[in-house]
């Protein structure tokens, strides 16, 4: 028996620190980091001493007996061609790494309590003896951890409590509802962790038409985030299009083709349950530009596609050369006429949208797909930050390290540093880099920082 | 079976996977060499300026004397451990896997603890232990201490040496003895963590608040006397060291203070996640440099 780690894993890698074996991988810093679908515990080498479960923020590291057989397949197939590492040869071990101290600012503002500002708030509480202001435009702390997860993904949710505390810290102020509008000078040093929440957009006619939103909103809804409370559009069904097919794409697909009983297990606000109890939409379409091998979806969630009970997922495809599981079905649908009967999610790959018309659906480069409602989920940009250099292409403040270019004591983190990329623990490497830049660039408290005014809302 | 059974058994399970013995898998005949006794970054001195006045041969050896202190208050602790669970399981069926454990763990510290003393005497020719109130304490504690505040001031204890020894068993610069020591402990201490953990959990399902407030006040004080107690003054003076200077650097190290705080992380998240880390709490962890 051994541990393993299931498809919610964070990759916030706070197991790897934790194993007295070195068995966890890919570790921050080992190729492969931060790109492959979580962190697998290498069977070989784990002798079951259950360090990393107590230390996983989201619940993920289980006792193999806990977890799927797919699960525990995926955890042992990481290794499979990897060479053993001996956790006994200490010299096959990361050396340490220190982090002098540096005399340290003294004030330091945090724009933004979610997964990125709480990441950067904790490790400036740890690397400097600052005091920490957090200003967020939402009464609680969270961002896109509390109201972005899925519903049905609680234990990730679970990361929350984690951030709860960094924020009752007695050197943190948190200044919740407060949109940070004017930067001055009473800090030291700012960090925008701000995110990226514009929702992309596909430029098609149509598309700020009658029941078409993107998939951000109704998130947000689902999510009961301060400003979504009401669902956006109408659910019309009997099949709806989402395009793209990113994990929002899954988590928005799982969601709406739910029947009462599977939504009744989710921990969702009644008004949010009962819509999507009484909607007639049964099959969801998710349309892909590309080809399957460039999914942006993570393995796991596919895995949690395929694991719905009663829905029957089908690739909408002839040939079988593809990266998909080989137990998915292929099937040509007409998706031109209403959806046979049963819950059904359908994936379209290779198909460009080009006009949206709500009397008929979808029009695209191979057909037009009848359908009620569209979603669109091709991901998120960008908002230019007050006060600081925008690079417009990316969607992101230019900075170097996370310092802003040409901006002394300002810093950015998380999706508006390097765009709207990876998930919640992605946040903590990517938080550590940016303090360590600020630390490092502040020898003492500066007179006459930056000051952040900020306008109650 | 009992919540904590289920991982005492499973604890037992892993123990058979890998338990480790000192005795055979050292060469205690093999000559020490003159590494460092600690990775030089978690010196007490470190980036102070006394440290940058010293040769690097008097660093090395202020390492080797501060790890020897270390060692020490770990076997003096382990003691107070050893004694807290035997108290604690007395009265509990042998059967039980709870019991079976309790007394690998003790068992484990046992050869620990005698690991320690051997390693610190062929690593420097000085004896350490913790200053008499230090001790006296001690043995109030160990005599008195029950449920949540046993179990978390032990967790707090091994937790702090525990990601202490995992920097220094990973880095080159360290003696090899010391490193092979180093992560014996940090492999069976990993579970021992686990258990103090849980038990914790356990103990505290249930505890009203002034219970709470009680003992996470009691482990804070317990943290805090372990802490000081780490490096004993004597360290100084066996270096050679204006003491004195030593210690007022060593007390106002925001470095070291800095690595201890990014070590007690997962300590002090899992103290806020059972709620013992109250207010006063809080005062003395930040005091001490833990949070």
């Amino acid at each position: 028996m051994t541990y393993a780690i299931t498809g919610d894993c964070c990759s916030d890698a706070s197991c790897v620190s934790a194993c007295p074996m070195n068995c966890i991988h890919p570790s921050p810093g080992e190729p492969g980091f931060g790109t492959t679908d979580g962190l697998f515990i290498d069977p070989r080498t784990c002798i079951d001493c259950g360090a990393c479960a107590e230390v996983c923020p989201v619940d993920a590291a289980k006792p193999a007996d806990q977890v799927t057989p797919a699960e525990l397949a995926a955890n042992a197939e990481y290794f499979a061609d990897r060479p053993l590492l001996d956790g006994l040869d200490l010299d096959s071990w990361e050396p340490p790494r220190f982090d002098p101290w540096t005399g340290g600012p003294r004030r330091v503002a945090v724009v933004g309590a979610g997964p990125a500002g709480m990441y950067a708030t904790r490790e400036l509480l740890l690397r400097s003896t600052a005091e920490v202001t957090v200003y967020d435009r939402l009464p609680l702390v969270g961002g896109l951890a509390r109201y972005g997860v899925a519903p049905d993904h609680p234990s990730t949710k679970r990361i929350v409590a984690t951030f709860e505390r960094v924020i009752a810290h007695p050197r943190v102020r948190w200044r919740p509802g407060v949109e940070v509008t004017e930067l001055g000078t009473s800090y030291d040093a700012v960090v925008h962790a701000v995110g990226s929440y514009r929702s992309r957009l596909l430029g098609i006619p149509g598309e700020d038409g009658e029941r078409s939103c993107t998939a951000a909103e109704v998130v947000a809804w689902y999510n009961g985030r301060p400003g979504g409370e009401r669902l956006p559009v109408p659910l019309a069904g009997p099949r709806a299009v989402i395009v793209g097919n990113g994990n929002v794409a899954l988590d928005l697909a799982r969601l709406l083709v739910s029947d009462e009983r599977r939504l009744a297990g989710i921990e969702l606000p009644a008004a949010v349950r009962e819509t999507l109890a009484e909607s007639t939409i049964r099959e969801i379409v998710l349309v892909g530009r590309r080809g399957p091998d460039a999914a942006a979806y993570t393995v796991s969630a596919l895995r949690d596609l395929l694991g719905l009970e009663g829905v029957e997922v089908v690739v909408d495809a002839d040939g079988r050369h593809d990266p998909l599981p080989e137990s998915l079905r292929r099937e040509r649908l007409d998706l031109a006429t209403p959806p046979r009967p049963g819950r059904r999610v359908v994936l379209r790959f290779g198909t460009t949208p080009t006009a949206w018309d709500p009397a008929v659906g979808l029009a695209t480069s191979s057909g037009v797909i009848e359908a009620g409602n569209l979603f669109t989920a091709i991901g998120f940009a960008g908002s230019p930050v007050h006060g600081l250099p925008f690079d417009e292409e990316r969607g992101i403040v230019p900075n170097v390290g996370g310092a802003v270019l040409g901006r002394p004591g300002q810093y950015v983190t998380g999706w508006i540093k390097r765009g709207a990329r990876g998930g919640i623990g992605a946040n903590k490497a990517c938080a550590e880099e940016t303090v360590r830049t600020l630390l490092n660039a502040s020898t003492g408290a500066l007179a006459g920082g930056p000051e952040v005014s900020a306008a109650l809302l | 079976m009992q919540d904590t059974d289920v991982t005492a058994q499973r604890l037992l399970t892993s123990a058979a996977r890998l338990s480790r013995d000192p005795e055979t898998e050292i060469d205690w005949d093999a000559p020490v060499g003159d590494g460092y006794g600690l990775s030089p970054e978690w010196s007490t001195l470190y980036a102070t300026e006394y440290w940058d006045e010293l040769t690097e041969a008097e660093q090395r050896e202020l390492t080797r004397h501060e790890s020897a202190s270390i060692a020490a208050t770990g076997i003096w602790f382990e003691l107070i451990l050893q004694q807290l669970i035997l108290r604690d399981v007395y009265a509990v069926s042998p059967a039980s896997p709870e019991f079976q454990w309790a007394l690998t763990e003790i068992a484990d510290e046992c050869r620990h603890s005698i690991m320690f003393a051997r390693a610190s005497g062929r690593l420097v020719d000085a004896e350490y232990r913790p200053r008499l109130p230090a001790r006296e304490l001690g043995r109030m504690f160990k005599a008195v201490a029950t449920g949540e505040s046993a179990y978390a001031a032990i967790l707090v204890a091994e937790e702090v040496l525990d990601v202490m020894q995992r920097d220094w068993m990973r880095d080159r610069r360290v003696e090899p003895l010391v490193r092979t020591v180093n992560h014996i402990h940090v492999v069976e201490e990993s579970r021992h963590m686990v258990f103090a953990r849980d038990e914790t959990r356990q103990r505290l399902a249930g505890a009203g608040r002034v219970r709470r407030w009680t003992s996470a006040l009691v482990i804070a004080l317990a943290a805090d006397m372990i802490v000081s107690s780490m490096v004993s003054r004597e360290v100084y003076a066996n270096v050679g060291l204006d003491v004195e200077r030593a210690v007022r650097a060593a007390r106002g190290n925001e470095h070291h203070r800095s690595l201890l705080r990014s070590s007690c992380a997962n300590l002090m998240d899992f103290l806020g996640e059972v709620g013992l880390l109250t207010a006063p709490a809080a005062r003395i962890y930040r005091r001490t440099g833990m949070l």
